[in-house]
């Protein structure tokens, strides 16, 4: 895996759970990429940090994942299979496995140095660590800026600082090798008429990301860098770096125009005076899932200002405060002049220089910009066998797609060394649980000083000493970090020796170290429920570290109670288990045949349900893709390879009737009545295309839909051929009211076929009639080329749409032209409508079968819009292509290899385990209500025989029914009402 | 099933002002599902107001229990030993639950914590609409499955009236015409003809108009 961004520890995540060994090569000191930088992600406004850390404490922790840090990859030789990948790894100067991450060295570092994990805005010295949940959790020294002072040195009580490392060159054997090294920004210095680096208040729309951010340099407060004032007019200025051919430049960045309406909404939420908010754009591009209803909000709800015009020219006002002016151009030609307090420069997103120098080496093709486009119709594909890619290197684009395409990178890979799978990989083994049942409670606590992050504000010895006088507490000690090696080998020792059934550590996050502990205590014997944490770094040294007398009697409070609960707390045990290693894809389109055969390939069985009678879904009917690809021989191939796959059993005709079971263990009759046992579902049910209602569809021959235009082009249905005049309206039946989603595919769609009727016939007149030219990424050079060509685009607004009349047999449009501001009207031969893609008539009844949700669009709703776009909640349910909303054929086959790569994952285990601290249900007091069925987001809940059950390897332990049953029927493992109870006993006994 | 609601917590505080120890009976039954009155309710009542009495300085002591349901004498038989040393004792029940009680430790002073508010069912989570007006003598049938004795505002037999506008009530644009949903559905069901038929006036002697109602079956009687 080179790259260890969000595409990179997706697809390492997904491999290793599928069974495979995976190297993570990072360039930077930790991984996660450009995500952690963020503050908000669009459409949902979720913390970025907040989503990526369980994912970067997962990759960090994987016993199969081994991550080499300030690491490039320098060569990969050999084929598909067998690879050498040579990695130079940088010193780093500090030891990353003796390093606790205390930030002692830190504190005693005397330089400062500009951080560029803030963008330059903040310090940090020259030892640190890039972000506070960075993995490794680790020091870096930039030696750039050390002095060698050996203050650090001096300050390290962990001894994990060597000034006198050494650069290494390792080399790996691998069988596949996924690219994903990311993006940079662009740099919009080089365009001076926007004075970026010359006036101070004009920022990069990542600066401005990161003084949003709490994690920032001005901790979410929103000022301006340049004299710490809070702005009240900002304004972002749209494609710097992007859709501009001068600089090479040509593409769309595919993620500024939701990037910058999420910053002028989280802005707004940030500043406590009234914030105005500008936007200035030339094409709003929100065509992804949700985007459209995300700008509208921000457009009609929120008072975010868009206003459409390219600004050319960015001046200051003259006085102190350093205001900018912007001149801009309006619709009808007249210009005006205004001030702003910042300027938000929207930058593009460009392939990182270093990346290009390997591609190079390796043979690697990339197109013009420098990013390497998949193979057609790969999605993951290079011209290299073996060598997959993934995220904004293979096109700019947003997380959900990385993460999309990176999960397909890892199926892919997957398949290809299918024969390889489960023969490198380390599972860790545990001795025999001891049985302690009717034993007191026998507590040992031990108490961390993390160096001094603890140590010097909390008072340890005195909380160990009031520790070892707690009831049930037979051994009470410190350790100057418990976490290190040595501290597990002495903790599982004093175990041993002290009889202890119940182990208590207070020190730091239990979201970061409770699964490292519970691992030693696992090694000594104990069920790891018999284990508890108190967290008196960040609850008591970091924010109380100028009291320290007082962090120190909280720490004792928290021992205190945690000890209370400790004494009751009981094993647990894990429900195991078997997997049936087999799929069931529904539905036989492209992208059901393609996740169907990733998934044969692996060797697992699959049963592909089609309603039809043939395979091919819609793509029987389109010709080209939106690259010029052509479409039938592909799925000619596709069929065939399907039907001779000896894994996979084609069911046609057929639907879905019942179905029953949970992950890992399905059972599903068709309509057929074939009943068919699986461990895992992909839902890939496509989507149709909407019959337009207007512009005459239906009345006249001569008004096509997009792909009935298609086909009658390719056929050379005569009225194709002798028309002269041919009329393309976007946004038939999409961005609607009754549909208010883009159909992504469409503007694409329409220039194709607009350059096509030009190469038929150049004399030709083509009008594009349209909102917004929404040719994201690469598509925009065709818009460029249609242009080019002659293509007309016009622009009209839902309030005024174009008329299409019948006069006397000929077809009659006018549109107002939005630059001249009066009527146009064409006399059409053909004229063809962009219509809607509409979700699929089967979803409904699938949904209520599965019980998965639809969003309110009728498509699937994926479990995390950000980081799980193919899952679904339910536990071993995933979703792929038109199902999940409009895609192009490239991006469906993506996103098949992604349900396929993700369904791997569940497949490749033998068994599957409950995770313990699951709900339980005392079915004598359960009054059937329905309140857990109705409420758990996992589906884990079900009534059988009048009372509610839960299933263990559903349930994800989240608490939600135990905390809203009425009856109290049910209770979570580990968190019992009594166990509450007496923490807070414990806390009020002297009270 | 009977839908409560819980009673503002002054008001039942008010009813036990006098009391230093009172025990709360939750009920396993209808208003658990309708989460007004079961265990979780129970507990959380009781903490209220000792929390309640504590910040007043005049601190109670509760005692809580649900039984399986309050309206069968059997299953509030077994509270005796904990009715014994209470002042009174605060039922979650609907109505019913609570004149059991009452009836059944006649010396003790038996107070509700609900409003029993109707009969009904869940429409979603939270949301609970009256389904039946317990008239006596059912008419479903002629109705297309809705009935109009609880869900016209006037009850009327032979609808709709001159109030019915756009499908809802003149009362509320929130509520809809009864009688519009009967004759929607029944032209659905291509049995419109039915509703040409002239209903009598009801007998509502077998509703409340008849005095209180009791129901016996023989056939089941033990003895």
């Amino acid at each position: 895996m080179v790259g260890g961004g969000i595409a990179g520890i997706q697809a390492s995540l997904d491999l290793a759970e599928s069974g495979y060994l995976v190297y993570l090569v990072e360039s930077s000191p930790a991984i996660g990429g450009t995500m952690p930088m963020l503050d908000k992600t669009f459409p949902t406004n979720d913390c970025s940090m907040c989503i990526l850390s369980p994912k970067l404490v997962e990759c960090g922790r994987h016993l199969n994942i081994k991550t080499y840090t300030c690491a490039d990859v320098v060569d990969i030789q050999g084929e598909a299979g067998n690879f050498t990948v040579t990695i130079r790894q940088r010193p780093r100067y500090v030891h990353v496995d003796k390093c606790k991450g205390c930030g002692e060295c830190a504190e005693a570092c005397p330089i400062d140095v500009p951080s560029e994990f803030d963008q330059g805005i903040g310090e940090h010295k020259a030892i640190y660590k890039p972000y506070a949940q960075a993995f490794p959790n680790a020091y870096v020294i930039n030696k750039e800026h050390c002095i060698e002072c050996g203050a650090c040195e001096e300050a390290c009580q962990a001894g994990a600082i060597d000034h006198s490392m050494e650069e290494e060159i390792i080399e790996l054997n691998v069988g596949a090798v996924v690219l994903c090294p990311g993006f940079q920004k662009f740099d919009p210095s080089q365009l001076t008429y926007y004075g970026y680096g010359k006036f101070p208040n004009v920022l990069t729309s990542l600066e401005f990301e990161r003084i949003l951010s709490a994690s920032g340099p001005f901790q979410g407060h929103l000022v301006r860098p340049y004299d710490n004032k809070e702005p009240r007019r900002i304004a972002w200025i749209q494609c710097v770096g992007s859709r501009n051919c001068r600089i090479d430049h040509g593409y769309c960045s595919s993620v500024c125009c939701m990037y910058a309406i999420k910053e002028a909404v989280i802005a707004k939420e940030h500043s406590k005076e009234p914030l105005e908010t500008t936007i200035f754009y030339m094409d709003m591009r929100t065509y992804g899932k949700g985007f459209e209803k995300y700008y509208n909000r921000a457009k009609d709800e929120l008072g975010v200002r868009f206003i459409r015009s390219r600004v050319y020219d960015i001046t200051e006002v003259g006085d102190e405060s350093k205001n900018l002016r912007i001149r801009y151009a309006e619709e009808d030609g007249t210009i005006r002049e205004e001030e702003f307090d910042l300027v938000v420069l929207s930058v593009g997103l460009e392939p990182s220089p270093e990346i290009a120098e390997l591609c190079q080496k390796v043979g690697l093709e990339v197109n013009k910009y420098g990013f390497a486009e998949p193979a057609p119709l790969t999605g993951v594909g290079t011209n290299k066998p073996g060598i997959f890619i993934a995220g904004a290197f293979s096109a700019p684009k947003d997380i959900p797609e990385t993460v999309m395409q990176a999960s397909a990178a890892a199926g892919a890979s997957a398949s290809l060394l299918a024969e390889a799978r489960n023969t490198l990989v380390k599972e860790k083994e545990f001795p025999p649980e001891k049985d302690f049942s009717g034993e007191p409670p026998r507590i040992g606590v031990f108490v961390c000083h993390c160096g001094v992050n603890i140590g010097s504000v909390v008072n340890v010895p005195e909380v160990v000493e009031m520790a070892r006088n707690l009831p049930n507490v037979v051994y009470a000690g410190e350790y100057l970090y418990a976490c290190s090696q040595d501290s597990q080998a002495s903790m599982k020792q004093i175990i041993e020796e002290y009889g202890l059934n119940r182990v208590v550590v207070a020190s730091c996050s239990p979201r970061t170290h409770k699964p490292l502990f519970q691992e030693t205590v696992r090694e000594a014997g104990l069920n790891r429920a018999l284990f508890e944490m108190a967290n008196i770094r960040d609850q008591c040294s970091w924010v109380h570290m100028h009291e320290p007398d007082r962090a120190t009697e909280k720490a004792k409070d928290l021992v205190k109670m945690v000890v209370a609960k400790a004494a009751l707390l009981e094993p647990v045990s894990q429900i195991v288990a078997g997997v049936t290693k087999a799929a069931l894809v529904i539905g036989g389109g492209v992208t059901g045949m393609t996740s169907a055969l990733s998934l044969a390939d692996l060797g697992y069985r699959v049963h592909l349900v089609e309603k039809e009678q043939q395979l091919g879904g819609v793509a029987r009917r389109i010709r080209q893709g939106l690259k010029g690809e052509e479409v039938q021989p592909f799925l000619n191939d596709l069929v065939n390879k399907v039907l001779s796959h000896s894994n996979i059993e084609v069911h046609l005709g057929a639907e879905v009737q019942t179905t029953a079971g949970y992950v890992g263990n399905f059972v599903t009759t068709l309509t057929n009545g074939k009943e068919l046992q699986h461990g895992v579902t992909i839902i890939a049910t496509g989507g149709e295309e909407y019959k337009p209602a207007e512009y005459l569809y239906g009345e006249s021959e001569r008004v096509f839909t997009q792909l009935e235009l298609e086909e009658a082009l390719d056929k050379g249905d005569p009225r194709i051929e002798n028309g002269k005049t041919f009329v393309l309206i976007q946004c038939v039946g999409s961005r609607e009211p009754e549909r208010p989603y883009c159909s992504r595919v469409c503007c694409g769609k329409s220039v194709k076929l607009a350059l096509k009727l030009k190469e038929k016939n150049p004399s030709a007149s083509v009008f594009v009639l349209y909102r917004d030219i929404r040719t994201y990424g690469f598509l925009e050079d065709y818009y460029q080329e249609a242009r080019r060509k002659g293509v007309i685009f016009i622009r009209y607004t839902p309030e005024n749409k174009p008329r299409v009349e019948n006069e006397n047999g000929a077809l009659k449009v006018t549109v107002t032209d939005h630059v001249l501001g009066v009527p146009v009207v064409i006399s059409a031969d053909v004229i063809g409508l962009a219509a809607a893609i509409v979700p699929s008539s089967s979803n409904r009844k699938l949904s209520q079968l599965f019980k998965v949700p639809l969003n309110e669009d009728g498509f699937f709703l994926e479990a995390h819009m950000k980081l799980r776009p193919v899952d679904f909640t339910s536990e071993g349910i995933f979703m792929a292509g038109l199902a999940h909303g409009p895609k192009n054929l490239e991006e469906n086959i993506a996103q098949a290899k992604a349900a396929a790569g993700r369904a791997s994952t569940v497949l490749g285990k033998d068994h599957l385990e409950s995770h313990g601290m699951v709900a339980v249900v005392q079915q004598d007091k359960c009054a059937a209500c329905l309140t857990c069925v109705r409420l758990c987001p996992y589906n884990a809940p079900r009534i059988r025989n009048y009372a509610a059950e839960i299933e263990p390897l559903l349930c994800q332990g989240c608490g939600t029914c135990a905390g809203e049953c009425p009856n109290k029927a049910i209770t979570l493992q580990g968190y019992k009402d009594h166990m509450q109870m007496s923490m807070s006993k414990a806390l009020f006994e002297e009270v | 099933m009977i839908i409560a609601q819980q009673k503002p917590i002054k008001d039942i505080a008010a009813m036990i002002e006098d009391c230093k120890k009172v025990l709360l009976v939750g009920c396993a039954g209808c208003v658990t599902v309708c989460l007004s009155g079961g265990e979780k309710e129970t507990e959380v009542l009781a903490s209220s107001l000792r929390i309640m009495r504590r910040l007043q300085g005049n601190p109670l002591e509760t005692v809580t229990i649900t039984a399986t349901r309050q309206c069968d004498p059997e299953y509030i038989e077994p509270l005796e030993n904990l009715v014994k040393d209470v002042d009174a004792i605060i039922s979650l029940a609907c109505g019913v639950g609570v004149q059991y009680l009452a009836e059944r430790f006649h010396d003790k002073w038996v107070v509700p914590a609900q409003n029993t508010m109707f009969v009904g069912g869940s429409r979603t989570h939270g949301v609970w609409e009256e389904r039946c007006g317990l008239c006596g003598d059912c008419i479903l049938h002629r109705t297309g499955g809705i009935c109009p004795i609880i869900r016209c505002s006037k009850s009327i037999l032979n609808g709709p009236c001159g109030g019915s506008q756009y499908g809802k009530c003149e009362i509320s644009k929130d509520v809809d015409c009864a009688w519009q949903l009967i004759y929607d559905r029944m032209k659905a069901l291509g049995k419109l003809d039915k509703l040409m038929e002239i209903q009598p006036p009801k007998d509502w002697s077998k509703s409340r108009d008849g005095g209180p109602r009791k129901a016996i079956r023989e056939d089941v009687m033990i003895g």
